[in-house]
């Protein structure tokens, strides 16, 4: 009876971040029913997006490489609540799978197992879409922005041609115009043939990956974690050595912005064991509940004496840890 | 299920990711070179990166350059600038870098000289010299005989304007915004200081009446006195001017990349027509005067035959190429080609606005 009293008034008083993350799907939604799916995704996405690119660079001295990381570290910051909800919802989703496996164990009917697992989101106040809707906006400014670059960098005098239809009428946005592509070994509007921008990608998605990864609670899962862990920086490598060179640099920026990102809401030490294949984090073993009061409460309750041991040390820890700070 | 769902999203986005980037490639130098006309030859771009000259009279190919065969295979990448005509050569950049002189003949390789960067510009040539303009900011003065580097000059930044030849000077606009006079022998500037715009200037230069006109990022087209650099007037468009403008009867017809083709007294600048001729899309191909037609195609490949006088469209509807233009027409008689990109070349005729022919070599 205990639970019911918190999972309430989570219900009743809905978040800051739901509230903004449905008004933004609301609004994008809206949008491209009203103008178009065209029209919709250059006023919305493309346009903005360019013209802060140009506005950035002007702003940096005509450094366009500066302009992306600049833009990059901005875009994160702004889109700071829907990262923080997407880790926070990844974790306490892990953070439920013991009780979730016991609902499946317990009901056999999938109509009633439904039923338990919807009261279990709604008493752990966990929305399954927590996860998914931020990266999906994410993913959205990112195909956005690799359209965005393609326009502002060119390539071809031909995309300047596009460029200029893009453009908002302020001639301050024109003066850098045509673009600086070179930065450091980069030319940012053609893939980097060195191959060292897609291992870059590759490695501090790895590294973010792994920071990001939660204690897997059966070996099915941590299967499926070490694959992830795998395949996600394989593909954006192979991705990145056919893209530009800008767009390989917007995702290292943001990776690492991610790494801290992980770090703040996970509090794990960045150790180098964390980073290795069979290290802890993707060892199968019960996850400790932090979410919900009430969710720790309980599980700590079922939980064999010598787990609740080792869950009051790690407490300890972060408690010492804060002290420190 | 719950469990993995965090995963197969991931799953599923890196795919939606994949076929993105999969699906919207970088975009690549297509070229914009327009026609060429000597005597018994047409010479066009007929495929990307590619020199063809056509007979004048059937159309058909003479020769292409170059023919893929070359040992080393040399791969030109785009071809901006229009060709440019001296004697029994003919002289032209690609987006490589690479600058070639051609035999009119057999198209068998006279010259060919490196620049420093892409060339999208035109050329400009005379008995005794080439220029040449690279995107890296270098103008370089070449010999025609042998393509042997004479003379050089730094603009400061990129060149995307072809420099225009006359009276024993050149002018040669940058992106810097600055508009040079030069001496053609020596390189030496003929102003005091150069004519500087807010921002670049872009649009290939044409003297009329003793005016420099130079149309530029600022969504201005400047008219600059040839003999001081003193800007007599300017002109103000919602975009870009980068379209050749075309002067004839001592109104400028100026094309905008707002979609908008001016009409402006060389005079002062005023404007002569009631308002702006309005296309479907942006206009960066030069006007052509056809007869007592205006013609001027956009970027859509639509095709409007317009009255000199009021600025409206004389055909019932424009002519649709369906193929992106941004190439300079020329006029063949009562005919304007056109060369589209990709490579295929068409005949519009000027009076009643109806394909003659499309030309795929």
């Amino acid at each position: 009876m205990t639970q019911s009293a918190p999972a309430t008034q989570a219900r009743s008083r809905p978040s800051v971040g739901n509230l903004l993350m449905i008004s933004v799907i609301v609004t994008i939604v809206g949008a491209f029913v009203v103008l178009k799916p065209g029209p919709a995704w250059n006023m919305l996405l493309m346009q903005p997006l360019i013209n802060a690119l140009l506005l950035l660079t002007n702003l940096v001295g005509g450094q366009f490489g500066v302009a992306i990381i600049l833009f990059t570290v901005v875009l994160r910051i702004v889109t700071i609540p829907f990262t923080l909800r997407q880790l926070q919802s990844t974790r306490a989703m892990q953070e439920i799978q013991p009780r979730m496996q016991e609902i499946q164990k317990k009901h056999k009917d999938p109509k009633r197992r439904q039923e338990e697992t919807m009261k279990l989101y709604r008493e752990s106040g966990v929305n399954p879409l927590g996860c998914f809707m931020p990266m999906a906006i994410q993913m959205l400014v990112f195909i956005a922005l690799y359209r965005a670059l393609a326009f502002v960098v060119g390539g071809s005098p031909e995309s300047v041609v596009g460029l200029s239809q893009r453009i908002y009428p302020w001639t301050y946005l024109t003066e850098s115009i045509p673009l600086e592509q070179s930065f450091l070994w980069l030319e940012l509007g053609q893939s980097d043939s060195t191959f060292i921008l897609p291992l870059l990608v590759g490695v501090s998605t790895y590294v973010q990956t792994r920071l990001a990864a939660t204690p897997a609670t059966t070996p099915q899962q941590q299967q499926q974690q070490q694959m992830m862990t795998w395949m996600m920086p394989l593909v954006l490598v192979w991705i990145t050595m056919a893209l530009p060179s800008g767009v390989g640099v917007y995702w290292v920026v943001s990776n690492i912005f991610s790494v801290f990102a992980s770090y703040w809401v996970y509090g794990r030490r960045l150790s180098w064991r964390t980073l290795l294949p069979t290290a802890a984090a993707t060892e199968p073993k019960q996850p400790h509940p932090k979410v919900q009061p009430d969710v720790q409460e309980e599980t700590e309750a079922s939980a064999p004496p010598e787990e609740r041991e080792v869950r009051s040390r790690h407490g300890k820890r972060r408690g010492k840890r804060k002290k420190h700070r | 299920m719950a469990r993995t769902r965090p995963r197969l999203v991931l799953a599923v986005l890196g795919l939606t990711m994949l076929a993105a980037a999969g699906c919207v490639g970088i975009s690549k130098p297509e070229g914009w070179a327009g026609p060429a006309q000597t005597d018994d030859l047409l010479l066009a771009s007929t495929a990307k990166g590619k020199l063809s000259a056509l007979n004048a009279e059937d159309f058909s190919p003479i020769w292409t350059f170059p023919t893929g065969e070359e040992d080393p295979k040399i791969d030109l990448e785009a071809i901006y600038g229009t060709p440019v005509v001296t004697g029994d050569t003919v002289c032209f950049g690609g987006y490589s870098g690479d600058v070639y002189a051609l035999s009119l003949e057999d198209g068998g390789v006279l010259w060919s000289f490196e620049a420093d960067g892409p060339i999208i510009a035109g050329l400009a040539a005379s008995e005794t010299a080439v220029y040449v303009a690279s995107d890296e900011g270098s103008l370089y003065v070449l010999d025609p005989q042998t393509g042997r580097q004479v003379d050089a000059f730094d603009a400061g930044d990129s060149i995307w304007a072809a420099p225009l030849l006359a009276d024993g000077v050149l002018y040669l606009a940058s992106v810097n915004g600055k508009l040079y006079a030069l001496d053609a022998e020596t390189l030496d500037p003929v102003w005091d200081a150069p004519f500087e715009a807010d921002q670049g200037l872009i649009s290939d230069l044409v003297l009329a009446d003793g005016s420099v006109l130079a149309g530029g990022i600022d969504r201005a087209l400047h008219a600059v006195d040839a003999e001081t650099g003193e800007e007599r007037w300017s002109s103000k468009a919602d975009n870009w001017f980068w379209g050749r403008p075309l002067v004839a009867e001592g109104t400028v017809y100026a094309p905008n990349l707002d979609g908008h083709l001016y009409a402006l007294s060389l005079k002062d600048g005023t404007p002569v027509w009631d308002s702006p001729f309005e296309a479907e899309e942006p206009l960066r191909s030069a006007p052509v005067l056809a007869g007592d037609s205006l013609l001027i195609v956009d970027r859509g490949g639509n095709v409007y035959g317009l009255d000199l006088e009021a600025g409206t469209l004389k055909w019932s509807a424009p002519a649709a190429l369906e193929k992106t233009v941004l190439s300079n027409p020329i006029v063949l008689g009562e005919e304007v080609l056109i060369s589209a990109q990709g490579g295929d070349l068409f005949r519009v005729d000027a009076t009643a606005g109806s394909f003659v022919e499309v030309v795929t070599p």
